[in-house]
């Protein structure tokens, strides 16, 4: 009988890795266990087995139909210790899914067996109808299970690709938890139930971990950015900070819009004055604030800031030429140039005015 | 003077540059010496919008904010023009940017009525769901960003609103030097 049982138990092995890598690798811990509790009671194989195919021998049928296999299958638990080596049967035929497996060395009480119970037990509401079904029903079906292989087979292939699918979701959690749940099935041979109920709790307060450092750096940024945030300790004061300085910002930018709508038609008088050829004799003091602007280009064009206009203001002041609206923009731009270098522009300005009085 | 290097590819510089083509394209339209209120109040509209603009537009599409302050402005301007039909008289412009703007602005009103519920009945897990409300009215488009990206966005909009306050200032200390 132990050889039926060698046998079996490879068959099962053979078709388990049809699923995938991780039903593979359950099952070889599976073949692991089985191989040692194999050892353990020998002889008592043939005997239970002859005693168990005896007895449910009408319960073949409603196993071959029902999709409530899974129990019947499970149901075996509590028989194993009336039969020890009855245990072998859901593995060695390789009917029994993987949550009956589980379910069965939960029954050995064996810790190794409570881990590897773990991760596909909690995940699934099957598994606890499995537990129940153990406690509930009772076991009589074992024997059937070797001529069961079909039904089960697929409901296993089923539950295998759900338990995968269930596997890559979790994964998709967060990688850090699945790598502690890899580094778990390192230490143990199997998965651990506590790795997957840590596993969801820290997915859940990594990413929130995560978030939350997120946001602290991003507010020290803003805190450097707001004068006189430093000193303020808490995100809330900090934030309330925040938000009346982008206010200012915000009314400091509307009024200065109303001072340019108000003071703007001086700038057009000046725009004309300066559309006209300018010579030495305009520069009086009464055009001085019309003046103040082109005087201030010579200067950004002795320092050289703009290369690109250099070669227009050499033209525009050896030529005198009326300046177009191209000119007055570029002009404009070198007029920026100095709104840009200038720190005081006011004091700047006058200085270039009265320097270029004196030159000229 | 100081000579120092400018980066003719900065922020500053460009929007300086922009805002400087709207403004005199500004007072190129208007009738010089104009006082009266009504008209002063138009060209501050004016300015304003330009200097926005400008601002949005030197940052481009890259920010959030930018993107919304764009789209308000040519959503605006289309509804101007769908409104208006022609654009004729002075007075038409006025009245459809009014009714422009309290449109907007009770549109976003209803928004930020709905973003407070909202706010109000989740709490955040730190318990600033005021506070970032608030900021998300500031911020335009702030409406529809999570805590971390609209921390991003404020701060970079910080950032540009003092250069254009930098450069509108010293524009208007140069233009009121007499």
């Amino acid at each position: 009988m132990e050889s039926n049982a060698g046998t079996t138990e490879t068959r099962s092995n053979v078709t388990v890795p049809d699923g995938g890598e991780v039903a593979a690798f359950e099952s070889l811990q599976f073949t692991d266990e089985i191989h040692r509790l194999i050892s353990a009671p020998g002889t008592d194989n043939a005997s239970s087995f002859t005693a168990l195919l005896e007895l449910p021998a009408t319960q073949v049928v409603d196993l071959l139909h029902s999709p409530e296999s899974v129990k019947l299958i499970v149901a075996s638990a509590p028989n194993v210790e009336d039969f020890k080596g009855s245990f072998h049967f859901p593995s060695n035929t390789g009917l029994i899914q993987k949550d009956a497996r589980f379910s069965v060395f939960s029954g050995e009480g064996n810790n190794k067996n409570e881990k590897s119970n773990s991760p596909e037990m909690t995940s699934k509401n099957s598994s606890a109808n499995l537990e129940k079904a153990v406690k509930s029903e009772p076991a009589e079906t074992v024997s059937s299970l070797p001529l069961v292989s079909d039904p089960t087979m697929e409901n296993r292939n089923i539950k295998r690709k759900d338990r995968e699918k269930k596997v890559k979701g979790s994964t998709k959690k967060s990688k850090t938890a699945t790598n502690e749940r890899l580094e778990d099935a390192e230490k143990l041979p199997y998965v651990h139930v506590r790795a997957r109920r840590g596993q969801a709790t820290d997915s859940h307060s990594l990413a929130e971990r995560a978030r939350r450092e997120k946001i602290n750096a991003r507010m020290k940024l803003l805190q450097e950015l707001v004068p006189g945030c430093n000193k303020i300790s808490g995100t809330a004061l900090v934030l309330d900070e925040i938000i009346n300085h982008v206010q200012s910002l915000q009314r400091q930018v509307e009024f200065l819009s109303m001072r340019l709508a108000t003071v703007n038609p001086r700038i057009d008088f000046n725009l004309d004055s300066l559309f006209t050829p300018e010579s030495g004799s305009t520069m009086d003091g009464g055009n001085f604030p019309s003046l103040v602007t082109p005087l201030i280009w010579p200067d950004v064009q002795v320092n050289g800031y703009r290369k690109q206009f250099q070669h227009q203001w050499h033209f525009d002041t050896l030529k005198q030429p009326i300046w177009g609206r191209e000119e007055v923009c570029n002009n404009y731009v070198t007029l920026e140039n100095s709104l840009l270098s200038c720190d005081s522009s006011a004091n700047s300005a006058t200085l270039h005015a009265n320097q270029l009085k004196m030159e000229l | 003077m100081d000579s120092q290097h400018l980066n003719p590819s900065s922020l500053k510089s460009r929007f300086t540059a922009r805002f400087l083509r709207a403004l005199i394209k500004i007072n190129a339209q208007k009738p010089i010496s104009s006082s009266s209120p009504r008209e002063i109040f138009q060209r501050y509209r004016r300015i304003k919008v330009a200097a926005d603009k400008s601002m949005a537009y030197s940052v481009r599409s890259r920010r959030t904010w930018s993107r919304a302050t764009l789209w308000k402005l040519r959503s605006r301007s289309r509804r101007r023009l769908a409104s208006s039909g022609r654009r004729s008289s002075i007075k038409t412009r006025t009245t459809t940017t009014t009714t422009t703007t309290t449109t907007s602005t009770n549109h976003r009103a209803a928004i930020v009525e709905k973003t407070s519920h909202e706010k109000e009945n989740k709490e955040d897990h730190v318990g600033l769901a005021v506070q970032a409300e608030e900021l998300r009215e500031l911020v335009p488009g702030g409406e529809s960003m999570d805590l971390c990206n609209l921390l991003d966005e404020t701060a970079h909009y910080i950032k540009c609103l003092t250069t254009q306050v930098q450069v509108m200032k010293k524009i208007a200390n140069l233009y009121s030097l007499e």
